[in-house]
């Protein structure tokens, strides 16, 4: 049995149209098309469902990975408590999170040479106990590593290493390492009324 | 009894927009509430493209069809069997219109007030955010990255290419292979 639902827009097309990257005329086609289609009219809705549910899903504050100072500035807006720590290679730094921010961000500065796959490993007492590999851009010196703080939150008192490591190929580089010394979570009521 | 709901589902549009129009006031919820149901997320996708904000849309798609509808009701809709024609081209004249107030309420705000921080949009969704935050993570870095800064950030492809240093024509690939993967990881986690 064959399908008889019209499939004239596909999902990149959607895609391109929401990102607003068509041609006013390849957009105007595509309006023409939906608003008269009933197939591609449901297809559009659940497309713009799904892109709806970006926004509030990373609003959660529950993903995390590689980002850019685009992402931050939109957290930001959105109002977002974001815990921010620059480090140079080879920083030891004491680092904690406040009851209520909900993302920490930490700029990693070192020289990249050219690396455009880097993993991210974190070690505590040598284990890794995470590792994300992704491809960054790290011309300026600098790449931006974003969890969510409430992970933070739940670690005991203990230093974790950052290891950056460049893949070329099969081959892993090491590039920098930084450490940090989490000393449980700071309590902003707490503070409020005088206790350290 | 029929049910109402799946009985008109399988109305076409012509046929509820001139039940529409031939209806005494309040006899025709069910065919308003239809044709709200499938045209408002055509409305919302085509305010998001051209007026580049989620409130924004979802305010023109409420003012679009219920402007539509009190049309139909004033037998101004000529040809009802061109109902979508109608919607779009009235989405089209309140998105324009809605773009100059939003210019020049913007021009104003940039002048006198403080920027306002934007809340989350208010929409009737299918989909929710603990559905899709497993799916985002699952992403690859770069996927989910260009997710982020086109879905979230608002960036254009030429920005976000310059931001990854990567041409545009991949930040288009990297975008289609990502909301690719990331729809059918939803639709998937939603099946039984």
């Amino acid at each position: 049995m064959t399908s008889t639902r019209c499939e004239r827009i596909a999902l990149d097309d959607l895609t391109d149209y929401a990102a607003g990257e068509l041609p006013e005329a390849e957009a105007a086609a595509i309006e023409e098309h939906l608003y008269s289609c009933a197939d591609c009219g449901a297809r559009a809705a659940e497309f713009d469902s799904l892109v709806r549910t970006i926004g509030p899903a990373v609003r959660s504050a529950e993903v995390g990975g590689f980002v850019t100072d685009a992402v931050l500035n939109q957290f930001a807006r959105d109002g977002l408590r974001v815990r921010t720590f620059a480090l140079s290679p080879g920083a030891f730094v004491p680092c904690a999170v406040w009851d209520d921010d909900e993302v920490m961000a930490l700029r990693l500065r070192a020289d990249f040479g050219g690396a455009t796959e880097v993993t991210l490993s974190q070690r505590v007492a040598g284990t890794e106990v995470s590792r994300t590999t992704g491809q960054v851009d790290g011309s300026h010196g600098e790449i931006i590593y974003a969890t969510p703080a409430a992970g933070v939150r739940q670690l005991p008192v203990v230093e974790v290493e950052v290891l950056l490591i460049a893949r070329e190929g099969d081959a892993e580089r090491p590039i920098a390492s930084y450490t940090l010394v989490h000393g449980g979570v700071l309590h902003r009521s707490h503070k409020a009324r005088g206790v350290s | 009894m029929p049910d109402t709901h799946a009985t008109l589902a399988a109305d076409s549009d012509e046929a509820l927009a001139r039940r529409i129009a031939v209806g005494v006031p309040g006899s025709t919820d069910a065919e308003e509430a239809e044709l709200y149901r499938r045209f408002a997320p055509r409305v919302r996708l085509y305010g998001r493209r051209h007026l580049r904000n989620d409130s924004a849309a979802d305010d023109l798609a409420q003012d679009v069809l219920l402007l539509t509808i009190e049309r139909l009701r004033a037998g101004e809709v000529r040809r009802p069997e061109e109902i979508g024609s109608f919607i779009l081209g009235t989405s089209r004249m309140m998105a324009h219109s809605e773009h100059r107030v939003a210019r020049r309420r913007e021009a104003l705000a940039a002048r006198f007030i403080d920027p306002v921080v934007e809340t989350a949009p208010i929409s009737v969704t299918a989909f929710d955010a603990p559905r899709v935050v497993p799916c985002l993570r699952a992403l690859a870095e770069r996927d989910r990255l260009v997710v982020l800064l086109t879905f979230y950030a608002d960036r254009e492809a030429p920005r976000i290419a310059a931001d990854l240093g990567v041409s545009p024509g991949a930040v288009r690939a990297i975008r289609h292979r990502a909301m690719a993967r990331l729809r059918d990881c939803v639709l998937g986690g939603a099946r039984p």
